[in-house]
């Protein structure tokens, strides 16, 4: 009995397959098997002491094609992505990991790669939206629910303009004006925040909601800088 | 039968620990209610049934214990109104051959015809046991409503086992119930429904907090057949008292004092396909579209030879580019997909890296997907390049880009300039786990060993396909129970094979596989060899199917000859012959049907009805029912064929392209009646060609950008 569970052990750590597919799908099975009956805890993360990274211009010198940063809320999580895609002033950057994000005039219109993506949006007013009498707008989200069908949700949203807010890009400290856009919709609610060069629709850096289960993101724009528009 | 029932039921374990993680608690649609199932596995307090629904899509699996009683439930929310429970009990008998017990199979049904509203309580109407030997058999209407401070009461009117105590004359005038008599099991028993006395019941339930629920309810069932076994327990009163806490989201457990003696305990998975957990897949982002200068800019990097540099970005997708032709303004290509689960998510893709690697010149798209299996192509789908780019990023983009989109069905025959795989030769080795549950001597039975897989693709459309297996640990040699009599035995004399195959290694299958498409929308295979563990001989099967139409044909023959039990080469003299019609029919809603109409193999003729919900994407749910002119008392124990399918796809765990699957057929009995063959699922052809219908890509076409 003993030499026949071994048996048994010894042949899972040989299943194998000339066919990658194949093998990538039993794989793909057992380690859900395995995630339930080996529940390893999750060992407690050391304390890092992650030299933190500095943005600025000679960092940004580096790059010779247009780049964007985006972060998490808290910083700890940051990528810069490429330009890729340009259609119709509809601008894709895209990530060394696979994540996609496009924006027209600076405002996030859909994502690709996050696990609730934001497929796509409508916004009637991107080209009068910085402009400082704009003070309410209904937007629509669309995400794709687990039947792969849409789940829209209406935003109301109030849009407050401060103008001459002191702001930091890279090593330079700009006056810009801040909009911030506050988004109702009937189960949930978010706050962007664009900083605008003044007198422009120029997006300079913002604080962009993408779904319920991503949250919003940090948008620097360094693409403005590396125009050589300051 | 039921070798993957296991693998379902770690998977949705697994669900349980991926929706603890990841479900997003800001979301306010709920999926899973748990603590709503009672001790049958439908919506009620603990034995009592109340004026509940599951969400729509919810699957539930629930076990229960106490005095000597032990039931497991599958429950499925069909509708936002009807509810469907199979049921295997253990049930303590006072004469029973097996260890105090009898095992009984049952059904249940829950239709709430009004749901609550301000003032109004919601109403449903029940049948309890209404298609097995009514061992449960009673039927109910039941009214709940939700008071103040999270304070639930039902009230409700029985009859059958929930009218077993402070009965009065039936409400409708039929006083006589007959008595349990239902032969063979498995039939309806219409005449009893809603006759004999009727008794009232009450449930009332408290919640302490959002994950726990105290719940008191009086039960007018009697428990007869369990009281006066002795593995059974005293009935000492009318009122059960629980309590059921909701550990994690879809699970719960409830504890219980039934009838003032017997202490039990029930746990609730509930998991609803619905409810994905990794929403729109965490597949890396697609290549945006670009702009004509850009494009060309672009292109002058790229590998002169088109097709070379289209297939080097479509691998890196996992697609196959197989073949490209350039004709002026259309690009006709042949492609590969093993890994999308969704083709329009795939088809958008092609049609992406395309508009990246083609001359500026090319227009439009002809994208032809050729199966894996038969070597054929099957559809043919035409894009227009500049539909693509302009509707990428645009609202309700999808839908405006279909309407530009034309799916049609491929040419007749297969391409054999380019090869499916670079080797013409694949093996494995896995392990395999066969599971055969409801048999009253070892109810959960079944083996472990392993399975060693050789194919060997001579050309495109003609694949030798081998299986050998071995069961290392097994139960399955020693099943008490014997062939059934009164037809030949076709099927119910499976217990013979798995004896003297014993733990031995024996062939599986070992086929030639040849595949035809001699018409546009005429699709064929010829299998011959040793087709499965129990059969060896000839079977050809014929599909119609017009890309555009949501409905086929099929036709499915079969010449077969019974082989040894030893699972070796040497075959037996008994043959037999299948000759058996199909019309699918897949529903613009999530509803599929498929009629079977022929000659099954003992030879006797009928009809199979299968009804199936296929969640779009990838779960599928369903039942299905076989009628042939076998008297029911010559089929025996369950009077006919009749089952539940589970299909659960594995990208909806992982959230990553994937076109595995596992599959689950739950037949409570084998009978000689209605037998087929029993195959591989990718040995029926209709399914791998409906994949590419006109109707698949429209139901899935959201995710063409993605």
């Amino acid at each position: 009995m003993i030499r026949k569970v071994l048996f048994l052990i010894s042949l899972l750590g040989l299943s194998c397959s000339s066919d990658s597919i194949t093998h990538s799908e039993k794989t793909s099975f057992y380690k859900i098997y395995k995630d339930i009956v080996i529940s390893k805890p999750v060992p407690p993360q050391p304390q890092q002491t992650k030299e933190k990274k500095i943005y600025d211009k000679a960092w940004l010198s580096k790059f010779n094609q247009p780049i964007i940063l985006l972060s998490s809320l808290d910083g700890k999580k940051t990528a810069t992505l490429v330009a890729l895609g340009n259609y119709k002033d509809k601008l894709t950057w895209v990530s060394a990991d696979g994540i996609s994000v496009s924006f027209s005039n600076g405002i996030l219109i859909a994502t690709r790669g996050y696990s609730q993506d934001l497929i796509e949006s409508q916004h009637n007013d991107l080209n009068t939206l910085f402009s400082e009498n704009t003070s309410r707008r209904v937007k629509k989200y669309r995400y794709i629910n687990g039947e792969n069908r849409y789940r829209e949700l209406t935003f109301i949203c109030n849009i407050v303009a401060k103008t001459a807010t002191p702001s930091f890009f890279l090593d330079l400290k700009l006056q810009t004006t801040k909009f911030i856009e506050t988004c109702k919709a009937d189960t949930t609610n978010h706050t962007n925040e664009y900083y605008v060069l003044p007198n422009t629709s120029i997006v300079l850096k913002s604080k962009q909601w993408i779904s319920e289960t991503n949250g919003s993101v940090i948008i620097d724009n360094y693409y403005s800088f590396q125009n050589n528009l300051l | 039968m039921l070798n993957l029932l296991v693998n379902f039921l770690t998977l949705l374990i697994s669900l349980l620990l991926i929706n603890a993680n990841i479900g997003s608690a800001k979301e306010k649609e709920l999926f899973e209610t748990p603590k709503k199932l009672n001790t049958y596995g439908m919506p009620g307090t603990i034995d009592n049934p109340t004026a509940d629904v599951f969400p729509e899509g919810q699957f539930s699996v629930s076990s229960s214990i106490f005095g000597g009683t032990i039931r497991t439930n599958l429950s499925f929310q069909v509708t936002n109104s009807i509810t469907l429970s199979f049921r295997y009990a253990r049930v303590p008998l006072l004469d029973s051959e097996f260890g105090g017990y009898t095992w009984d199979r049952s059904f249940d049904f829950h239709y709430v015809f009004n749901e609550e509203k301000s003032i109004f309580p919601s109403i449903a109407v029940g049948l309890r046991d209404f298609i097995g030997t009514g061992l449960y058999s009673g039927e109910y209407f039941v009214a709940s409503k939700s008071l103040a401070s999270g304070i639930d009461v039902s009230v409700g009117i029985g009859w059958g086992r929930l009218a077993g105590r402070n009965s009065y004359d039936n409400i409708f005038g039929f006083n006589e119930r007959k008595d349990r008599n239902f032969g063979q099991g498995g039939s309806f028993h219409i005449d009893h429904f809603f006759s004999g006395p009727n008794s009232p019941f009450f449930s009332l339930s408290y919640n302490v907090s959002p994950n726990l629920e105290i719940i008191a309810e009086m039960s007018q069932d009697n428990y007869d057949v369990e009281v006066s076994a002795p593995k059974g327990f005293k009935r000492k009163s009318d009122l059960n008292f629980g309590f059921k806490y909701e550990i994690a989201q879809g699970f719960s457990l409830m504890g219980k004092l039934m009838h003032g003696d017997a202490i039990g305990l029930s746990g609730t998975l509930a998991l609803n396909p619905r409810n994905k957990p990794f929403k729109s897949g965490i597949e890396p982002a697609p290549m945006p579209l670009l702009e004509n200068k850009i494009l060309l800019e672009t292109q002058s990097f790229m590998d002169s030879d088109v097709f070379f540099r289209s297939a080097e970005l479509l691998e890196l997708d996992g697609i196959i580019l197989l073949s490209m032709e350039i004709d002026n303004n259309f690009v006709d290509v042949e492609i590969l997909d093993r890994n999308y689960l969704n083709v329009s998510q795939m088809i958008g893709r092609v049609a992406r890296i395309l508009s990246k690697t083609v001359p500026l010149q090319v227009n439009f798209f002809r994208i032809n997907m050729v199966d894996y299996q038969s070597g054929y192509s099957v559809s043919q789908i035409i894009v227009e390049r500049e539909s693509l780019r302009e509707f990428e990023l645009v609202f309700d983009g999808p839908d405006k880009l279909w309407r530009n989109v034309k799916i049609v069905n491929s040419s007749a025959g297969t391409n054999s300039s380019f090869t499916l795989s670079k080797n013409r030769a694949s093996w494995s080795i896995y392990p395999d786990v066969d599971l055969m549950l409801f048999d009253p001597h070892s109810p959960i039975n079944g083996s472990l060993g392993w399975e060693a897989t050789l194919a060997y693709k001579i050309n495109n459309s003609t694949t030798i396909n081998s299986s050998v297996k071995q069961a290392i640990l097994t139960g399955l040699n020693d099943i008490k129970r014997n062939p059934k009599s009164g037809l030949p035995n076709v099927r119910s004399d499976f217990m013979i094979y798995y004896r003297d195959i014993s733990t031995r290694p024996y062939i599986s299958s070992l086929t030639i596989d040849q595949y035809y498409k001699p018409f546009k929308n005429i699709y064929g295979q010829i299998n011959f060899g040793y087709l499965e563990m129990m059969y060896s001989g000839i079977r050809g099967e014929a599909i119609w199917k017009d890309a555009n139409k949501p409905y086929g044909i099929g036709l499915d023959l079969a010449h077969i000859y019974k082989r040894n039990t030893y699972g070796d080469f040497s075959i037996l003299s008994n043959s037999y012959s299948t000759i058996i019609g199909t019309i699918y029919y897949d529903f613009q809603s999530d509803w599929n049907i498929q009629l079977d109409a022929g000659r099954y193999l003992a030879g006797d003729y009928g009809s199979t009805f299968s009804l199936s919900r296929n969640f779009n994407n990838g779960w599928e749910i369903g039942a299905f029912a076989t009628l042939t002119d076998v008297k029911f008392s010559t089929f025996g124990e369950g009077s006919f064929d009749k089952g539940i399918t589970l299909k659960v796809p594995l990208s909806w765990f992982t959230g990553k392209k994937s076109q595995a699957y596992t599959k689950t057929a739950i037949r409570p009995i084998t009978g000689d009646g209605g037998a087929r063959l029993k195959l591989d699922d990718k040995k029926f052809l209709y399914r791998n060609i409906a994949k590419y219908s006109e109707n698949r890509f429209r139901k899935n076409w959201k995710r063409v950008y993605r």
